[in-house]
């Protein structure tokens, strides 16, 4: 019954458990290792907002001169070829004008963009250093336990084969009447 | 003397394996389930859905603004098309800003929670070590109270032993072997069993 419900019994929990514990590690490598290295990356080369400024500039004046056609078409206007000379220096102005400030812009939302990433992933990694630091001084004083272990048992071992060994000794003495 | 302990007597209880249990098949339904889903946002958060949809609705908005009742007097200004230039400019600007602070709010939330799941791997990691710290100290210990026991039980082998060859050399034997007459009297080697077991009773050493 717990079989079917996928309650599978788990005859050794401890190496269950590293087995797991290895897994998700390696799980991580494999899902996220690359993804991780790639937003490194971007939080210190992105440049995607100035860039899609700059292309948006020619994109808005085009735009722009298209809406303007269409309206003037549709109430039947027609325009003196100063004032249609006029209106194409004022939208390359403007778009020039539009442009510089759309990619200043750009560059300030870019740095902003870009700062918070890499906090971000700084935060990220000092959790992780945390973590590290954590389990490598769990194992370091594992490693220390074990050595003050044995240590204190071969000290215990040694005084107790003198003491065998010195009744040993009385015990032939007293025998053999020396 | 009591038998030796049985490794059955050791075994994880009921319960130590019921909740063994009961965690392996949570652990296997969140790979199954939930972890598709991280794997998911982590590719949606390299997708340009967010940045598309939002240069999309900046461009209704602004259109929607800038264009709706237009007059003819408008159509005739010539800062028109620039004023639109810029604003729309402007607005796709914000658009994009916004739609990359999505993107990077998404992606960093996916690699915290991934990285969240492999830091608690590594201190399931570490507990496990320890496991195995303590297994390993047991293991240590009870090896070297085996080779005590041994140490001793061949030292009394040998005292008894030092102590039987000592009486029969005191009775006028050999060191294997007691002179069933006394000592003093002519040498009279036990053989078989019943001498030697009626000699250690005489002796009082049985």
């Amino acid at each position: 019954m717990s079989e079917a419900l996928g309650l599978t019994p788990v005859k050794d929990p401890d190496k269950a458990y590293a087995d797991l514990t290895r897994r998700e590690y390696l799980d991580f490598k494999e899902g996220y290792g690359d993804f991780e290295k790639e937003m490194i990356q971007k939080a210190k080369n992105d440049t995607s907002l100035i860039d899609d400024a700059r292309e948006d500039a020619a994109l808005a004046a085009s735009l722009s001169q298209g809406v303007v056609d269409r309206q003037a078409a549709r109430y039947g206007a027609s325009l003196t070829p100063a004032q249609m000379q006029q209106q194409q220096r004022a939208l390359q102005r403007g778009t020039q004008l539009g442009s510089a400030q759309a990619i200043n812009d750009a560059r300030i939302a870019q740095k902003e963009a870009n700062t918070a990433l890499m906090s971000d992933l700084i935060n990220i990694g000092q959790g992780v250093n945390r973590a590290s630091q954590s389990q490598l001084g769990s194992a370091a004083a594992d490693a220390t336990q074990r050595k003050n272990a044995y240590t204190q048992a071969k000290a215990a071992s040694k005084a107790q084969t003198y003491s065998t060994v010195a009744s040993l000794g009385g015990m032939a003495m007293l025998a053999f009447a020396f | 003397m009591g038998s030796s302990p049985k490794q059955s007597d050791y075994a994880p209880s009921e319960a130590e394996k019921a909740s063994a249990a009961v965690a392996m098949a949570e652990y296997n339904h969140f790979k199954k389930e939930y972890d598709p889903l991280l794997r998911e946002m982590r590719d949606e958060s390299k997708s340009e859905s967010a940045k598309s949809t939002l240069r999309g609705r900046t461009n209704a908005d602004t259109m929607q603004a800038l264009t709706n009742n237009m007059t003819y007097g408008q159509t005739q200004s010539n800062n028109l098309s620039s004023d639109m230039s810029q604003a729309y400019q402007s607005q796709l600007g914000q658009a994009n800003a916004r739609a990359k602070d999505i993107q990077n709010k998404m992606a960093s939330n996916v690699l915290g929670t991934a990285r969240g799941q492999a830091a608690d791997a590594q201190s399931g990691m570490a507990q496990a070590s320890r496991l195995a710290t303590s297994e390993a100290l047991t293991r240590a210990k009870a090896n070297q109270d085996v080779r005590q026991a041994k140490l001793n039980a061949a030292v009394e082998l040998g005292t008894k032993a030092a102590t039987a060859g000592a009486s029969n050399l005191a009775s006028g034997g050999t060191f294997f072997t007691p002179n069933t007459a006394g000592a003093g009297n002519p040498v009279q080697l036990a053989s078989g069993a019943k001498q030697r077991l009626n000699f250690s009773k005489q002796a009082g050493t049985f």
